[in-house]
């Protein structure tokens, strides 16, 4: 039973290139949904190797919860946010990308090497014991005996995770408020506020742009004069300049 | 036949109280009137946690090797365990003040509703009008709660959920400043990013650990370590993935670099909390998997772990010195206190565990005491963390002032206060097992550290207020109980340590 068979050998060469494929893919994809599909590649292959080597509750998991469930939650959320929100790709740290890369791959071929090392001639023990009364069996009976309490535990996560999306995503509509004449009259008049109306826009020979501001009696531009979401119009030195007919004539 | 493994109720139930009481504060949020949210989550909280001290204290007498494992070999109450979860709940309850107090500012530390895009109208309405968020309550009580499991915890198992139940609200909690909220949720999302790589690099290392040992918990792979059949590569490999998670949360070298961001973009009473009661947590895991788990191990360990320690205590110093900003001065600081306690965990025996428990409960308490202490000085946008605003703030407030010093000279290790003596304790007892060389680097360390603190010393005494000097608040009744407290806590157990020493020798046992 422990010794490999040539079907799960097939299988293992075709589905870990593909893995592998799905992985780079997920990372090198430009297209933030096909990074979601390239990964959904790679974990449909983990959940066959999982089947394969006689975990078949932790390979259908795989696939059902991962694949399914949260890949798909994935692709919600990309829909909504909009697929085209790209990221920046100017680099802080100059040369980090190279850097990462080497020192990834550098781990990665240590963790192997090791790993290798460590398993090469350790033979496989226990698989039928554990699977005795059947794979889902024998794990319902280890979460349900000794990590019974973890396994309540991660409720715990759950709640917080639920609390979390809540805090960080939820917004309480702002009502409209019903206001009467009086409390508007008076928050008109509070200290700091300017009861009259507000200036237009500078609105000149040479611009007539919204973003222009007017213009104080003393020739400071007036901020009030423009809304505070526009940029301000920087008014070029001729612009700014008092016309002729100020002047007197020239 | 699958029975349920009995429970020692009387042993979980601190456990049990904390959950419970995170689970009724989500429900309180839903059903208390806004108005009146605020003051019965904290007083709720307090409760919850008095309540779970109740039980520690209670179930301290009566400890044996017999009833110390529980819940299906899931949970180890012993007393090392009990010590941490009784110092955690202490240092909890002081920060949960912070977390309540609302006379500062007109809602507290914590933002309304994050979502609200930062710099916009609404804002700006909700950061002059609105109450903050009393969710953080309920999150605190969760990542306590996994706190006190994660010290607790008898296999790995069972310490990777727990690390992830303190964690995942602390990410949470980091993005909820009310002011600066663009560097709040820069730091969670820093965290939770690092987190979740140091998360992984945990799990991959229980993976190792059990192919090794076949078993998870900390009895088999103590015995298999023991054994110490076939290729041990598996094992020491695991181990070492597994301390590259732990030791990124005690913020030890390299493995510190989410420090100074979060601390520093944190809301100040969640940084309190992290500095005192995370660091208490993870070194409380990491020394229980060290201690109980991997003690045959030693002689592979302790050269690595030494270099880290060393590496640690340097870097903290000496970025400490670079620093401008007291937030970010302090988390340098808190790298350096990760090495030195982590000398302590490797002097080894009875002492050296004696002196990290001691070390975690003065540390904690002088630095929750110092980030409440940061939240009272304040101009118009919130905190004025920056150095240079301190200038002068001896003659402003001479109290306050004073206590800053004080707590300073504490962290610098200056005799009569209880960095002092937990210094001591930690480099008597690495002398002691066989470090001097980590003690050489550990005191260098100290007298670099202690050059950025004189600085803000003598900032504060003997530059002239000037304009910029901002005012220092009233603390109200919540902020003045935690000052008083931490205050009082390094002053007294650097006088007389003995009480809280004797405590820890008899806590420094592990039940395997």
């Amino acid at each position: 039973m422990s010794a490999v068979q040539t079907g799960e050998i097939i299988t293992f060469f075709i589905l870990a290139p593909l893995a592998v494929i799905g992985a780079l893919g997920m990372v090198l994809a430009r297209n933030a949904v096909h990074s979601a599909l390239w990964l959904i590649l790679t974990m449909l292959s983990l959940g066959v190797f999982y089947i394969v080597q006689a975990g078949p509750f932790i390979g259908m998991v795989q696939i059902i919860v991962y694949t399914g469930a949260i890949m798909m939650l994935f692709l919600f959320v990309l829909m909504l946010v909009g697929r085209d929100a790209s990221d920046s790709v100017i680099e802080t740290l100059r040369g980090q990308k190279v850097v990462g890369t080497l020192l990834g791959v550098g781990l990665a071929g240590l963790m192997a090497t090791g790993i290798y090392q460590a398993t090469r001639d350790y033979t496989v023990v226990g698989l039928e014991a554990a699977n005795k009364d059947g794979n889902v069996q024998g794990l319902a009976k280890l979460i349900f005996t000794n990590y019974v309490f973890a396994f309540e535990v991660t409720s715990a996560l759950l709640i917080t995770a639920a609390v979390g999306a809540m805090i960080l995503a939820h917004q309480e509509k702002s009502g409209v408020k019903a206001v009467g004449q009086v409390a508007k009259m008076r928050e008109r008049f509070l200290p700091g506020n300017y009861p009259g109306p507000k200036p237009g826009p500078g609105v000149f020979a040479t611009s007539n742009s919204v973003a222009t501001p007017a213009k104080l009696p003393d020739g400071n531009p007036s901020q009030r004069s423009i809304s505070p979401i526009l940029p301000t119009r920087e008014l070029t030195a001729a612009e700014k300049a008092d016309k002729p007919t100020l002047t007197g004539g020239a | 036949m699958v029975k349920l493994p009995p429970m020692d109720y009387a042993a979980i139930m601190p456990l049990l109280i904390l959950f419970g009481a995170a689970c009724l504060g989500v429900l309180i949020e839903a059903f208390v009137p806004r108005r009146a949210r605020n003051i019965t989550q904290l007083l709720f909280s307090l409760a919850a946690v008095i309540a779970a001290m109740v039980f520690v204290v209670k179930r301290a007498g009566n400890v044996t090797a017999a009833n110390a494992i529980t819940a299906g070999g899931a949970i180890t109450i012993d007393k090392a365990a009990l010590f941490l979860q009784g110092s955690l709940l202490v240092l909890a309850f002081v920060s949960l003040l912070i977390f309540g107090e609302r006379t500062l500012e007109q809602g507290g530390a914590f933002v309304a509703q994050a979502a609200v895009t930062v710099g916009s109208e609404k804002d700006k309405e909700q950061a002059a009008k609105s109450l903050g968020s009393t969710e953080v309550y309920p999150l605190a009580l969760f990542s306590l709660a996994g706190m006190l499991l994660f010290v607790a915890a008898n296999d790995l198992l069972t310490m990777f959920v727990a690390l992830e139940v303190f964690s995942l609200p602390l990410y949470l909690l980091c993005a909820l400043a009310r002011r600066k909220r663009l560097l709040s949720q820069e730091a969670a999302l820093k965290y939770f990013l690092l987190g979740a790589y140091a998360s992984a690099f945990f799990l991959f290392g229980v993976a190792l650990v059990y192919g090794y040992a076949k078993a998870v918990d900390f009895a088999s792979i103590h015995t298999a370590a023991a054994v110490g059949a076939g290729n041990i590569t598996l094992l020491i490999t695991g181990l070492g993935l597994l301390a590259i998670g732990l030791l990124f949360k005690v913020a030890a070298a390299p493995f510190h670099v989410w420090t100074p961001d979060v601390y520093q973009g944190a809301p100040t009473p969640v940084t309190a909390f992290m500095a005192a009661c995370t660091k208490a947590a993870a070194f409380g895991g990491l020394i229980r998997v060290l201690y109980v788990g991997f003690d045959g191990l030693g002689w592979q360990f302790t050269p690595v772990l030494g270099a880290i320690a060393a590496l640690t205590v340097m870097v903290g110093a000496v970025l400490a010195v670079t620093q401008t900003d007291l937030k970010r001065l302090l988390a340098y600081s808190s790298v350096a206190n990760a090495g030195y306690l982590l000398i302590g965990v490797l002097a080894g025996g009875q002492l050296g565990l004696q002196s990290v428990l001691f070390y975690l409960v003065a540390y904690g308490l002088t630095v929750i005491a110092a980030f409440a202490l940061i939240t009272l000085v304040r101009d118009a946008d919130g905190e004025a963390t920056h150095l240079s605003r301190w200038a002068g703030l001896g003659a402003r407030s001479p109290l306050f002032a004073g206590i800053f010093t004080f707590l300073l000279l504490a962290f610098a290790g200056i005799p009569l206060t209880s960095g002092f003596m937990a210094k001591l304790s930690v480099f008597g007892a690495a002398v002691d097992g066989g470090q001097t060389w980590l003690v050489i680097f550990g005191v260098i360390s100290s007298i670099i550290l202690a050059f950025p603190y004189l600085r803000v010393v003598v900032m504060m005494w003997l530059s002239e207020p000037g304009e910029s000097t901002p005012s220092v608040s009233l603390p109200g009744v919540l902020t003045s109980t935690a000052l008083g407290v931490g205050t009082i806590a390094t002053l007294v157990l650097g006088v007389a340590p003995g009480l809280l020493l004797d405590l820890a020798d008899k806590a420094a046992a592990f039940i395997r």
